[in-house]
């Protein structure tokens, strides 16, 4: 107790005093100071002030009006002071979230913890000043201030919020930009979308949320809304539109079959995310945030719909007439194989966006160039399945309209078994797949190469052996006569011709597969050497008996064998050699 | 008639009348839609005298104004689908002029969609502005007006009013270079200016103003005479979609408006334009007188929202206590007229905001629809990148 004198300034008095000493025009800061003293010193003087208000409400004289200047004194200040720790804590935030974009973002940082799921958030701001911020806060809510509060609040984590998006590469693309990038550069967009959009929500957000809970937890309510949800709200909701944006920009823009597994992996991150962004945006007034994140999942699903649909119908209308030489593989073979290995690889996702059958009538009505197609006997395989079948089908449908077009029925034959091999090598390499086109299909596509097979040996080689048949050739009775052997070195001759036209032209077609080109080749040499050799037995003597017979017999059974084994090579090969030994 | 030939011209005769009738009642369809939008039109900007008590008035550029504009625009927009695009014989669209000017009103659609984004964005500013008005609002509706009241009322409208006036271009530069700095020197203006860029929705280079003029560069006055009757209707539907537009971006802030004033005419030869043209003269006046003070923007309660805030601030700085009855009653009215429409902020942003979201829905799908119903009758396909 000090003097009388002194002593007369009521607490009240005491308290005007400091509050006036710490008026916004002086530059430092209370907070700042490590003086708890004074924090709390201000924080009681605030306190009275406040106290002093109730009950002078219906007083109109200087009194009150004093307090009420006071409290707008102290409010302005704690309103820096507020800001002032905001802006100087959060530093923290940005190196945690650096950290993040460089490891695998599933991992925990040890200065995270996990709530609910992959939610995983951070201290962004140590818990001594968070206590300083609730202390001043509840003064402000108390004062009728709490507006101001989410103000100065929302202020400052808004551009702390935009700051780390940028470091995220979170763009602010127009739905005209995105329409004007080029493939390359939006599919790495999107991935680098995909990783960010992850961090947002489960991170960035989260954090943000539990930070406003931490300093309005048990404030009271502004309306009907919680303070906490309120100054979250304030913060993040536009900066949460601004980064669905460009997921919806991707979602409307053009349906071109390449961005089918982009928009797939980005649709699969929004289904992740939605119970995520559900349990961060609960409150009523971030509805629309919710609303707009589950119109973008469907709106990826259906553009995800329209590319297979788009695909199909380009791989039925692919309208090339190149020729690819020598009857091999055509690029658009492998690329839908490789395309449709790649859809039983996103079997999952996939298989739950794709629901109905494939439309196998004519999208342009009076097109009537469309294979036939019944699904009865699909039943039980799911539509995905049935969709992929459906192309393989259009496939081959494309490529025997190509095959048409080669002048050689033989090497259109060719191509063709070529390509239906290469579609069943690749079926039969990914069990996926496999599974999904099942056997029978299966067995009905080997079956096709079979047939293309015999037809192109027919085309080839009937011909051939044409010149080795019996007919005409009839020795009756004794030697000397019956053989006509005008028409016997002719048959020799056109042999020759012919086969040696074969060599040439077929030793430039190609069987890319090694097992098949062999097979192939035994098939033909199953069927022209046994017939040479039995010809050239019977008949040879007539030959030599005659002059110059080399002309004739040209080839023994072994150059024949030999020479088989070029065909197919892709490429050319030395002319036929003459026989070695007869 | 050669008596043979009896059958053959009787049944040629059914069926050029038959397709007489199909096309009169097409031409009809067209001409419905055209009157309709026209008569929608005009009962929106010449409101009939007896409206409900209970209903705000509409005043023009006001929040329900545009909620009834883009009620209209809806409906128009639904009318135009279903007559003109999808009741059609579609191969009209790949025929000239269709084929070059439905493919411009998909690209203006293009536009169109980033304009909504922008304007549900520039909504949330005014949200923001209408809670710093309620500041203003709750401290001077205590009774009696303390000096304190008067001091946070002041400091609430003062950024408000920075707000609602800064130029977006030259300060937004200035105040990014502020921002960079840390500590406890941030201003007000500074965040002001920071969180006006904040609710940019797009980069930097973007602007409302040069969208809308490219919207609105390529939209000529069809010259008539055109068999299939189509062309004016896209016409049509292509000049609301822009006016809809230019007068949504007038009026709520949007990133960069200049010039925006002069990037819209019409063309004055159809009656369904008239309104729109008596309006976007208004409202081209306008937008040019206050394109010198800052780009708020021409929507009513911000105008009224900014002129209250200056006559208010103009009341903080005469301030002392006590205040004289007269100017007590005089500010009580003006608190009045604020708080009024601060609720009806509050009443009608988020339905506004609902409604530009579901029209950026209805746009997105009548643009899919349409490439649809062209890709079908262009038979185009995708080239396989093989």
């Amino acid at each position: 107790m000090g003097s009388p004198e002194t002593d007369r300034i009521t607490p009240l008095e005491q308290a005007e005093q400091i509050i006036l000493r710490w008026d916004s025009s002086k530059p430092h800061m209370i907070f700042n100071s490590d003086n708890r003293h004074d924090i709390d010193n201000y924080l009681s003087a605030v306190d009275l002030i406040q106290q002093s208000t109730n009950g002078k409400i219906a007083e109109n004289n200087g009194q009150s009006t004093k307090v009420n200047t006071l409290v707008q004194i102290a409010m302005a200040r704690l309103e820096d002071e507020f800001r002032n720790i905001l802006i100087s804590h959060t530093t923290l935030e940005f190196d945690s979230v650096n950290l993040l974009t460089e490891s695998d973002e599933d991992s925990v940082n040890s200065n995270g913890s996990r709530i609910s799921r992959n939610i995983c958030e951070f201290d962004v701001i140590p818990k001594d000043h968070i206590n300083d911020l609730r202390l001043i806060a509840k003064r402000m809510m108390m004062s009728g201030y709490f507006r101001e509060c989410v103000q100065v609040y929302g202020g400052v984590r808004k551009i702390k919020l935009d700051t780390i998006f940028k470091k995220l590469g979170v763009e602010k693309l127009s739905l005209d930009d995105v329409q004007r990038l080029d493939w390359e550069s939006l599919n790495a967009k999107i991935s680098k979308y995909i990783k960010a959009v992850k961090i947002c929500v489960r991170i960035l957000f989260a954090s943000k949320k539990r930070l406003c809970v931490q300093i309005f937890e048990n404030l009271g309510y502004e309306g009907d809304e919680d303070a906490g949800d309120v100054c979250f709200m304030e913060t993040v909701k536009s900066a949460a539109i601004s980064l669905f944006d460009f997921a919806e920009a991707i979602s409307i823009s053009s349906r071109s079959p390449e961005k089918l597994f982009k928009i797939v992996d980005l649709h699969d991150t929004f289904i992740d995310l939605l119970p995520d962004i559900e349990d961060v945006f609960c409150s009523k007034s971030s509805e629309s945030i919710r609303v707009q994140a589950s119109e973008i999942s469907s709106r990826l699903a259906e553009a995800a719909r329209g590319m297979l649909y788009e695909f199909e119908n380009s791989v039925l209308r692919e309208p090339s007439r190149v020729l690819v030489p020598g009857g091999t593989i055509h690029p658009l073979t492998r690329y839908v194989m490789n395309y449709i290995t790649l859809i039983s690889n996103y079997k999952q996702t996939l298989g739950e966006l794709i629901v109905s059958k494939p439309v196998t009538d004519s999208r342009y009505s009076d097109d009537l160039t469309m294979p036939d197609m019944d699904f009865g006997d699909h039943e039980g395989q799911s539509p995905l399945a049935l969709h992929l079948i459906w192309i393989i089908v259009i496939l081959q449908f494309n490529l025997d309209g190509k095959s048409k077009h080669y002048k050689d029925n033989a090497l259109a034959y060719l191509f063709f078994m070529n390509n239906v091999h290469y579609i069943v090598q690749k079926v039969k390499g990914s069990p996926e797949l496999r599974e999904m086109i099942g056997d029978s299909f299966l067995k009905e596509l080997t079956a096709k190469i079979t047939q293309a097979s015999t037809r192109y040996q027919r085309a080839t080689w009937v011909g051939v052996l044409y010149c080795l048949r019996d007919e005409g050739l009839h020795a009756t009775g004794s030697f000397s006569s019956g053989v006509p052997r005008n028409a016997l070195r002719e048959r020799f001759k056109s042999f020759n011709a012919m086969f040696e036209e074969v060599h040439k032209m077929q030793t430039l077609w190609s069987i890319p597969d090694t097992q098949l080109r062999e097979e192939i080749q035994i098939s033909i040499s199953e069927k022209v050497i046994p017939a040479y050799r039995s010809f050239l037995g019977r008949f040879r003597t007539h030959i030599e008996n005659g002059k110059h017979p080399e002309y004739y017999i040209k080839y023994s059974v072994e150059d024949l064998e030999t020479a088989v084994l070029d065909f197919f090579e892709g490429c050319a090969v030395s002319q036929l050699s003459r026989r070695r030994s007869l | 008639m050669p008596p043979t030939d009896n059958q053959g011209s009787f049944l040629n005769r059914i069926s050029i009348r038959r397709n007489q009738v199909v096309y009169e009642q097409e031409v009809e369809d067209l001409e419905q839609f055209q009157k309709h939008v026209a008569d929608r039109l005009s009962e929106l900007f010449h409101p009939p005298e007896d409206t409900n008590s209970s209903d705000p008035p509409e005043t023009l550029l006001s929040i329900a104004w545009f909620r009834k504009l883009l009620d209209v625009f809806l409906c128009c927009e639904a009318e135009f689908k279903a007559v003109v695009i999808m009741g059609r014989d579609a191969n009209n669209f790949v025929k000239s002029p269709l084929d070059r000017l439905i493919p411009e009103h998909l690209d203006r659609t293009v536009k169109a969609l980033d304009i909504c984004t922008a304007i549900i964005h520039g909504i949330d500013l005014l949200l923001h502005w209408k809670k710093l008005a309620q500041i203003a609002v709750d401290s001077l509706q205590k009774k009696p007006i303390g000096e304190g009241d008067v001091k946070r009322a002041k400091k609430a409208l003062n950024t408000l009013l920075s707000s609602i006036t800064i130029d977006d271009k030259e300060k937004s530069a200035e105040n990014h270079h502020h921002s960079t700095k840390s500590g406890a020197s941030s201003k007000d203006h500074t965040t002001i200016g920071n969180l006006r860029s904040l609710s940019y929705s797009f980069a930097r280079s973007w602007s409302a103003s040069k969208q809308i003029q490219a919207m609105s560069s390529n939209l000529t006055a069809p010259r008539g005479g055109e068999p299939t009757g189509l062309v004016v209707p896209v016409y049509l539907m292509s000049s609301v979609l822009v006016f809809v537009m230019w007068a949504m971006v007038s009026a709520i802030p949007c990133q960069e408006r200049t010039g925006l004033g002069a990037h819209l005419q019409l063309s004055k030869q159809f009656t369904w334009a008239q309104p729109m043209i008596g309006l976007q003269e208004k409202i081209g006046e306008d937008w040019k007188k206050k394109e010198k003070k800052g780009r708020s923007g021409l929507l009513d309660e911000t105008q009224r929202l900014e002129n209250l805030g200056l006559s208010l601030v103009e009341f903080a700085d005469g301030f002392s206590f006590p205040v004289e009855a007269e100017k007590a009653e005089e500010v009580a009215a003006m608190v009045a007229e604020m708080a009024e429409i601060c609720g009806r902020m509050d009443e009608g942003l988020g339905a506004l905001q609902m409604q530009v979201r579901e029209l950026f829905n209805r746009i997105v799908r009548s643009r899919a629809e349409t490439l649809d119903v062209l890709d079908h009758v262009n038979k185009v396909t995708t080239p396989v990148p093989y």
